[in-house]
């Protein structure tokens, strides 16, 4: 074979074998948590999990509610797809959160495994802007391959770790999703015993090539802000200064 | 076969001894007549319809079986799908024969008589004595099947040749009733030739239509209908093997080639499938299927080899599979693709069409839908389900309107205090957990719908009258919690969360 052959093959796989160039990204549009974030926002085209404790963690409202906010922020018109094996997400919901349900395609599954199968189908068919799945285990290697399917087609996949009521896992396994949420309700401005606007505490609990980060965060409120979710509070017990942290993209 | 219930029942069950006479036996007008007779009890001078006592006197050694003609013809029906590896035209001919079409198939065998021997070896091996008749028309061939003067098992009637072959047999051999025999005999017209001398006109006024239509069926002047068990499919592709296969790997091979010979077919006729099926014909006789279905008419070999490929770990190959079939079921034209100049920006329906067929095959179709609009105040009837390609259901925002994101299929009851029965719950116990409630908005009455209504005992309690309240715990969990009914004690309800 002659050289230069050979070479183009080695350089074909060199460049396979580098990560692959992003997507783009998202950004929340606050310093303070786009500055955690590699590149400044949350990355497209690859996997991000989202958490909760506690009965969140078997209800997934406020799980929902933040993936929804990001999803009616995320660029393309391809359709969004929630992949779960409980039915009660409710589209009317998700209004609330400046999301139209129509672009769902909504499919129920029969347990994680399937869950995670039917994920990965979707995103390596390229037909979606992002996918949204409902599991409780998200092992490493399933994470690793949807994290790769995501990367492959730009398709940006989001895993809300959910578990049946009863069945809770005190467990906290590492999972190659670039991103880490855990996400909990905290008490809104309520104004003579009305509720206000909801508001969340949002904890990055892990980014790849970013630092962690804990706000409260404020879903809708005035409509025409830049980002459905708004920081009114940083929390001071989330991470060290960022300055101190090494490897820090940016 | 002549003797069709007493080999099935031989195979099946073995109730004698192979050397033993075996008859079955069914009740007629009171009376215990043979319904069939193995060969050797025949041999001994037993004939169907002998009396049971009589066949007893004859021969004393003889094992009877009460007739079961169900199962004869279920059996009879294996057989025939047993011989879809000769032709794919084959139907069983209750009580004890089959038709098979080998029109354009006897060459894969050579010649029409090796197939016929073929098939003849096949039978032997298994212990079916038969005869195998080879003819022009379905008529003929049905005839000389069954004509005592066919000594070999296996008769190929060259084309063109049934006058002659038919004018010496017995016209009972026409398909015709006992009652209609006698009457022909009656007159005299007892061979087929006879018959057909026979002025036409004057034989249907006198015996009605059919011994006319079945003499011309046998000759070929008119057609015989054979109510095929498979109708013939114009888009089906066939494979057989040399030697059965068994391994996943050329199971898959062969499919993907199936769908290649398919799609071509498809793709030259400007047509696309909508539902496929292969079967594997194994070589014990069974014949396991799988199917698929598709959103949008496919002809695209990949897609289908794909979609098929995830089901086939359900085919048990047994001792090896010896022909696969390929089938579309259903077709349709495809549309011709035509941009318009405003979709060009949208994106490609096919990809998301082969993501959806992936999943519906997988998973089931209803397990995949896009969430439209309904016009109800109900909660849980204000969204309907579309099929997952359906256009974009349009919604539309309405702020004064706050639903939750996460509604319970069913309410769950929930222990509430409040401090006046018209106001929220200022606590609550929900899945055994203790909820403060910290603010409040509400009421919001939703009422049954009175035009769908049912008798009162039926109605579950829920569907009364409901007052909604929108509730923020201490922790700033949200709920969407309800009181149902009028009057009497307030039975509180939790039907959602909030994000």
């Amino acid at each position: 074979m002659p050289a230069p052959a050979s070479l183009a093959v080695l350089r074909a796989r060199l460049h396979a074998l580098q990560p692959q160039a992003g997507h783009g990204v998202l950004p929340f549009g606050d310093p303070r948590v786009d500055a955690c974030l590699p590149e400044g926002g949350l990355a497209l085209g690859a996997l991000h999990e989202v958490g909760a404790a506690g009965i969140e963690a078997e209800t997934g409202a406020v799980a929902a509610g933040f993936i929804a906010c990001l999803l009616a922020r995320l660029p393309g018109i391809k359709p969004l797809f929630w992949i779960a094996p409980a039915c009660d997400l409710h589209a009317p919901g998700l209004l609330a959160y400046g999301l139209d349900p129509g672009r769902l395609v909504l499919v129920q599954t029969r347990d994680d495994a399937e869950t995670l199968a039917a994920m990965e189908a979707v995103l390596r068919e390229g037909a979606a802007t992002a996918v949204v799945a409902e599991a409780g285990r998200l092992g490493r290697i399933a994470s690793r391959r949807l994290q790769l399917a995501c990367l492959k087609r730009g398709t940006t996949g989001f895993v809300l770790r959910r578990w049946p009521h009863g069945r809770t896992a005190a467990v906290q396994e590492a999972t190659a999703a670039v991103t880490r949420w855990q996400v909990a309700p905290a008490p809104s401005t309520a104004a003579h015993r009305e509720p206000g606007p909801p508001r969340w505490r949002v904890e990055l609990a892990h980014a790849r090539g970013g630092i962690e980060g804990a706000w409260i965060m404020q879903a809708g409120g005035s409509s025409d802000a830049a980002h459905p979710l708004r920081v009114v509070a940083e929390l001071a017990d989330a991470a060290p200064a960022p300055a101190v942290r090494p490897g820090r993209a940016g | 076969m002549p003797s069709w219930p007493t080999l099935r029942l031989r195979r099946q069950s073995a109730p004698a001894a192979p050397d033993k006479p075996l008859a079955t036996v069914e009740t007629q007008h009171g009376q215990r007549r043979l319904a069939a007779v193995c060969p050797r009890a025949a041999a001994m001078g037993l004939r169907v319809d002998m009396a049971l006592a009589e066949a007893r006197a004859i021969c004393p050694e003889l094992t009877v079986v009460e007739a079961d003609p169900e199962a004869d013809r279920a059996a009879l029906a294996a057989l025939a799908a047993w011989c879809e590896r000769y032709t794919p035209l084959a139907a069983p001919d209750p009580p004890d024969g089959l038709f098979l079409d080998i029109a354009g198939c006897a060459h894969l065998f050579g010649t029409e008589a090796a197939l016929a021997e073929d098939l003849s070896l096949r039978l032997q091996r298994n212990g079916l004595a038969h005869r195998i008749a080879v003819a022009g028309t379905a008529g003929a061939a049905w005839a000389l099947a069954r004509s005592a003067t066919a000594g070999a098992p296996c008769t190929v009637l060259p084309a063109g040749a049934e006058r002659q072959a038919l004018a010496m047999l017995p016209v009972a051999l026409l398909r015709l009733d006992a009652r209609m025999v006698a009457g022909l005999r009656r007159v005299g017209l007892k061979r087929i030739g006879e018959l057909a001398r026979q002025p036409r006109a004057e034989l249907s006024a006198r015996f009605g239509p059919l011994p006319v239509l079945r003499l011309d069926q046998a000759y070929g002047a008119a057609e015989a209908a054979i109510a095929w068990p498979r109708p013939p499919a114009p888009w089906a592709e066939r494979l057989a093997f040399a030697e059965p296969i068994g391994t996943p790997e050329d199971l898959s091979r062969a499919l993907a080639e199936l769908a290649r010979r398919l799609c071509a077919r498809l793709e030259a006729g400007q047509r696309g499938g909508h539902r496929f099926a292969a079967s594997f014909l194994r070589v014990d006789g069974q014949r396991p299927a799988i199917a698929i279905a598709t959103a949008l008419p496919l002809h695209d070999a990949e897609r289908i080899a794909k979609l098929l490929g995830e089901k086939l770990d359900t085919v048990a190959p047994g001792f090896g599979i010896d022909a696969m079939v390929l089938e579309a079921e259903e077709t349709a034209p495809l549309r011709p693709p035509q941009a318009a100049l405003a979709d060009l920006g949208k994106p490609q329906d096919t990809e998301l069409a082969a993501a959806i067929d992936q999943l519906a095959n997988r998973l089931g179709s209803a397990r995949l839908w896009r969430a439209a609009p309904h016009a109800s105040h109900v909660p849980e009837r204000t969204v309907r389900r579309l099929p997952p390609l359906a256009a974009r259901p349009a919604w539309e925002s309405d702020p004064a309107v706050e639903r939750p994101i996460r509604l319970l299929r069913r309410p769950e009851p929930i222990e509430a205090t409040a401090l006046v029965p018209d106001d929220p719950p200022i606590l609550f116990r929900w899945r055994g957990a203790l909820h403060r409630v910290r603010a409040a908005t509400g009421p919001e009455r939703i009422a049954a719908e009175w035009w769908r209504r049912t008798p009162q005992e039926q109605r579950p309690e829920t569907d009364l009258v409901r007052d909604y309240y929108r509730v923020e715990d201490n922790n700033g969990a949200r709920f969407w919690i309800f009181r149902a009914g009028l009057e009497g004690m307030p039975r509180w309800f939790l039907h959602g969360l909030f994000g």
